[in-house]
């Protein structure tokens, strides 16, 4: 995985980061407030089209990836083991209920993952921090967002420097699970053990730099809030009320 | 009146058995670099630690004694929100803010967290980047720089506040010959224009010339105190401390070797002194 922000040229990216976050925090919710079993994995369809108009078309793919393992168990847990009526799939002796909700979780899943990596993967840790700066929220709040989003490629940066350097030494981690295996513990331990010792140093850095001053920072460059992104965000709240309250009045609690 | 002073400073870390910094009482004067030297564990990077009020509210342990900053205690609250403090460490790409597209943008960013208005925020951060002769820099992306490039970056980022008090903890580390030269020849603007400078090295060679006072310290405790040219021109830095500059570390090297008025302390600390001395 990259890092976040400046891979992505496209709508996404051009959008008030505002809006990617409304627009993924929406995506989830609408997930669990759209009638089954087509509103989730129409919710997914449209997840994925989304996500290809907005240039990060690649979180689709990865969303697949990452919600595979997922499936497969729902499908296990609903489809093969759930009660009610039954149908034969080649071997497979199916529950026609279990699978209908093994596909409703699967859509509500893949809906949810692929957004948020569409919003990962447009996102843009600077153009945030001004964007939210400009609304005046608190610094340590916001850098504790922008902090978690960073995280993981910094971390896989690190994960890369950290392999080579074991390559050096000699460590073989390619080959069977069995190499593979042997070779996690002297790939993670000085990955773990050198994050941790960073820590104090990373924490006296972010004082010295004012992260946890408090009050209001000032916005470098703030992102232009367009009429466009402010009526898709007024649009995403009207959605999420009228899903909310049709989920309220009409199908089963 | 000093600007930073300990009281009778006693420092322990949670997990140590043993006092860091040991009923330290020390002041540190505006005008001056002070170089703090000593040997791994003598306690120079705690007691920058302690003036910064980071230890022990960052790292736990115990604080006996007063520590007084600007007036203040950066115990009480944390020294970043006085803004006229710029602390550097010896690992510049742990001090980056991690979220700064161009360098520009990581220069501007304490300023921006202390809420200053855009305009002087501008005006300051164009400045830091010409004080560190890293103009050019300014559109580059922070995890694309050299070790030296991201080492004045983080100096920028704190000349950028135009501190009362710099608290350095190896700040050239990372720097080639030139750009250690450009460094201190900003120190030394900086302390001639008013400021506290504070400054832990092991770069004896350079700093001899450049430091108006250096203290050192052994065991948590300021062993020797004085003028470079003095301090490192004596025996007893290399009996209580780290030993001194390679000109004078050559003499009395040679001293031992060869029984000679002329290799005796004290030894040149400079090429230039040893010059005159051996010509």
């Amino acid at each position: 995985m990259t890092a976040p922000g400046p891979a992505s040229p496209g709508l996404a990216r051009r959008a008030h980061p505002l809006t990617g976050l409304s627009t993924a925090i929406a995506v989830t919710v609408l997930a669990f407030l759209v009638p089954p079993p087509w509103g989730p994995l129409l919710l997914y369809g449209a997840s994925g089209v989304l996500v290809a108009i907005c240039g990060v078309g690649r979180a689709i793919r990865q969303g697949v990836i990452v919600c595979l393992p997922l499936w497969v168990f729902l499908f296990l847990l609903h489809g093969l083991m759930g009660g009610g009526p039954t149908r034969s799939l080649g071997p497979l002796t199916l529950s026609a209920d279990g699978t209908i909700a093994a596909l409703v979780q699967a859509g509500r899943f893949g809906a949810i993952i692929t957004a948020s990596l569409g919003f990962y993967h447009a996102f843009d840790p600077s153009r945030f921090l001004n964007a939210v700066a400009a609304r005046g929220w608190p610094m340590h709040v916001s850098y504790l967002f922008v902090a978690t989003l960073h995280a993981l490629p910094a971390f896989l940066d690190r994960a890369g420097a950290s392999i080579e350097a074991q390559r050096t030494r000699g460590l073989r981690y390619r080959g069977g699970a069995w190499a593979r295996a042997r070779a996690v513990v002297p790939l993670a331990l000085p990955l773990i053990l050198g994050a941790l010792a960073e820590v104090d140093e990373r924490a006296h850095a972010l004082e010295m730099r004012a992260v946890a001053v408090g009050g209001k920072r000032t916005p470098l460059d703030p992102p232009a809030d367009t009429l466009a992104d402010r009526t898709i965000r007024w649009s995403l709240l009207l959605l999420v009320l009228l899903a909310l309250v049709g989920r309220l009045t009409s199908w089963p609690m | 009146m000093a600007d930073v002073t300990f009281d009778g400073v006693s420092f322990r870390y949670a997990a140590s058995t043993i006092d860091v910094l040991d009923g330290v009482s020390l002041e540190f004067r505006a005008g001056e670099i002070t170089w703090l030297f000593g040997p791994l564990g003598a306690g120079c990077t705690t007691l920058l630690l302690v003036a910064a009020g980071l230890a022990p509210r960052h790292t736990g342990g115990t604080l006996v004694g007063a520590v007084s900053l600007l007036g203040r205690d950066p115990q009480a609250t944390g020294s970043a929100r006085f803004g006229q403090i710029g602390f550097v460490t010896a690992t510049p790409e742990l001090q980056l803010s991690g979220i700064a597209a161009t360098v520009w943008e990581e220069v501007a960013f304490t300023p921006a967290n202390l809420g200053w208005p855009i305009e002087r925020i501008r005006s300051a951060a164009d400045r830091a980047l010409r004080l560190l002769g890293i103009e050019h820099l300014a559109h580059r992306s922070p995890r694309t720089l050299s070790g030296g490039e991201l080492q004045r970056t983080v100096i920028a980022s704190m000349a950028v506040l135009q501190p009362k008090v710099w608290l350095l903890d190896e700040p050239a580390s990372s720097l080639d010959q030139s750009g250690r030269i450009r460094t201190y020849e900003l120190f030394r603007a900086e302390a001639d224009a008013g400021a506290i400078v504070i400054l832990a090295s092991e770069d004896a060679d350079a700093l001899s010339t450049v430091a108006d006072r250096v203290i050192v310290l052994n065991d948590g405790r300021p062993v020797l105190d004085g003028a470079p040219g003095v301090v490192l021109a004596g025996d007893a830095i290399w009996d209580r401390g780290p030993g001194s500059t390679s000109i004078a570390g050559l003499a009395r090297a040679a001293g031992r070797l060869v029984e000679s008025p002329l290799l005796a302390a004290p030894y040149p600390v400079t090429v230039a002194e040893g010059l005159v001395r051996w010509r």
